[in-house]
């Protein structure tokens, strides 16, 4: 008898099995044609990039003056720049550093703002007093006029890809501290929360185990936007003359030979193929970041 | 509203205090005489160098070194110019209309299409044309400026000859006359339009959406229940609750200009404050680059306290303290 009513009631209630949120946004973000091209879009373009030595055989760093500036031919799809270097070779290396620099200051600036933002939340008071003063402070550096001044110093002492990651990550962490904390701030005021603060879990553990994962959807969403910004900025930098070194090739490197009158009107096989990548990568990822905040919004209904 | 602003002013001053700290110590750090610019790069006799510390104080301790700077910064002292042999204050002054047109021009061209796209995007929602918009807009929040920047050289420079691909007037003309103006008004067209092509798209994305919230409101109802024409209905009823908001977004726009205006000016070869930025840079003018950093900053500042007030003003819900 007892077996009877199981059974039937798990017969009741199988097709009606409510989804987990997390597996409601995945379906909602399936359904985002625009969101699912971009992603595919945005793989495919990583994949290529760090996949760059085993697609092309051409060196990277060879410059060959016998064939400078040549037009995209069967040899070299997109021909070749003002060094003899192979467009196309450096369009999948570029790509390369320029997602890597992209991905490392997006965690860091995540892992760092998150930290801030949780800790000043949480706690409140004189630490949250204390941390939001230093994170306006941070905030009210001009970011390119900062990037710049500190580079010129580190010119000649230390220079490289990873020196430009902490110079851009270290001013622009401030915007994810203030999202996080007042995240934080409304979401501490649950009854779970007193239930975890009375039943003498540490403060640690709250905000891991507790607080984090209700908040994670908006740090997901502010990566992604933050991701896009941190390439146009590590591309801009690039394009300056303040980012990558110039030897190493990178998305802004590549567009900084436009600035050359000639280059930019009579050689454009070497230009557009990296201002074009640099857009649709941008736009990719922000239709990847319009579709997920429309999926982990459990008010659209999209 | 006085007292708020006011609190906002004397809050202000110990942000700009501690910033003054961070640039004066960037300007120690960097190689030679970043601080007066007296010291003759070119010479490197040790005796002259130490002579020359020693006049210009670069041997006191540090805290009296700061405050004489802070000191004569405030009285509009910046030092010399290592390369126009002149006060930086002069070298600024003569670049700074030049961004200040470019700044406004940007402003101006930003707030008139944003307010056209966006009213007509709101008044017409998901039709042909509010798509058209709106694709147009995630372009040009995908695009970045100096992408931007280039494209319109060689579209509208070099393929169609519509605009000058660089520097701020015809050489030739006499300053004053009308030529003169026009041809300062056409050079500065197309790097306004770059400059202000990124928060058009987010002003034109606001104030649609505004609109459409709007226009489902309970006085939207009345009005077209007692008669209203459509017409007054968006020009005046609904455009006036949508426009404030876009308000408080000018003191943002103000700290997104001076970042913009480094790329632009670069770019466009328009001799403003953003390239003479990154000329001192590569120029090694090192008094040049730290006061524009400490006046760069301070402008951001600015900018960051003005939205704050004007947020204040619009959003009566945010009191006093």
């Amino acid at each position: 008898m007892e077996t009877a009513t199981n059974t039937s009631l798990k017969a009741n209630i199988k097709p009606r099995k409510s989804l987990s949120p997390w597996a409601i946004a995945r379906k909602k973000f399936v359904k985002n044609k625009l969101a699912m091209v971009s992603l595919i879009f945005l793989i495919f373009v990583a994949i290529i990039s760090f996949l760059a030595p085993f697609i092309t055989t051409a060196d990277v760093t060879k410059v060959d003056i016998g064939k400078m500036n040549l037009s995209p031919s069967s040899e070299h799809w997109l021909g070749t720049d003002n060094a003899g270097r192979d467009v196309f070779t450096r369009l999948l290396y570029g790509g390369r550093i320029s997602l890597t620099v992209g991905v490392a200051c997006t965690i860091l600036i995540v892992t760092f703002g998150t930290f801030i933002g949780s800790v000043a939340g949480y706690f409140g008071g004189k630490i949250d007093n204390m941390l939001m003063r230093f994170t306006d402070f941070v905030l009210n550096f001009p970011f390119i006029v900062f990037v710049i001044v500190i580079n010129t110093i580190l010119i000649g002492k230390v220079s490289g890809v990873w020196v430009l990651i902490g110079v851009i990550s270290l001013l622009s962490w401030g915007g994810v501290a203030r999202i996080v904390r007042s995240k934080v701030l409304a979401e501490k005021e649950n009854e779970y929360i007193l239930a975890a603060q009375s039943i003498g879990c540490s403060s640690a553990k709250i905000i891991v185990k507790h607080l984090l994962p209700n908040v994670f959807s908006t740090i997901i969403v502010q990566a992604t936007l933050l991701f896009a910004g941190m390439i146009v900025a590590e591309t801009g930098l690039s394009f300056l003359g303040f980012g990558i070194p110039q030897d190493v090739p990178s998305w802004g490197n590549m567009l900084s030979v436009a600035n050359q009158p000639d280059v930019l009107q009579n050689k454009t096989w070497i230009w557009i193929p990296p201002a074009l990548a640099i857009t649709l990568t941008i736009l990719s990822i922000n239709f990847i970041g319009e579709g997920l905040k429309d999926a982990l919004n459990p008010k659209s209904n999209r | 509203m006085l007292k708020f602003a006011l609190r906002r002013i004397l809050g202000m001053i110990p942000v700009l205090l501690l910033i003054s700290i961070v640039v004066f110590t960037l300007a120690k750090l960097m190689p030679g005489d970043s601080l007066s610019g007296e010291i003759d790069p070119t010479n490197t006799d040790p005796q002259y160098i130490e002579e020359m510390r020693e006049k210009l104080g670069y041997n006191d301790p540090i805290h009296i070194q700061y405050i004489r700077w802070i000191s004569d910064f405030v009285q509009g002292e910046f030092g010399t110019s290592s390369r126009y042999k002149m006060p930086v204050i002069d070298v600024i002054a003569e670049r700074l209309p030049n961004t200040l047109l470019l700044g406004v021009a940007a402003l101006i061209i930003t707030y008139i299409l944003a307010f056209f796209m966006g009213m007509y995007s709101g008044r017409k929602p998901y039709t042909v044309g509010d798509h058209v918009i709106s694709g147009g807009n995630y372009f040009a929040l995908a695009i970045p400026s100096f992408v931007a920047a280039i494209v319109a050289i060689y579209v509208f420079s070099f393929q169609l000859g519509w605009f000058p691909s660089g520097g701020s007037s015809e050489v030739g003309l006499m300053e004053g006359t009308f030529a003169y103006y026009m041809s300062r008004l056409h050079h500065v067209l197309l790097p306004a339009l770059v400059l202000g092509a990124f928060s058009t798209a987010s002003y034109t994305q606001f104030l649609r959406n505004d609109v459409i919230e709007n226009s489902r409101k309970d006085f939207v109802r009345t009005a077209r229940a007692k008669g209203t024409k459509e017409s007054t209905i968006y020009n005046k009823h609904i455009l006036r609750n949508s426009i404030i908001p876009l308000v408080t977004f000018f003191g943002f726009d103000l700290a997104a200009l001076i970042g913009g205006a480094i790329i632009t000016e670069t770019i466009f070869t328009y001799p403003g404050i953003g390239s003479l930025f990154l000329n001192s840079v590569s120029q090694r003018d090192y008094t040049v680059l730290m006061s524009l950093t400490m006046l760069l900053s301070t402008l951001t500042l600015v900018g960051n306290l003005i939205a704050d007030i004007l947020y204040g003003i619009v959003d009566p819900r945010i009191r006093l303290d």
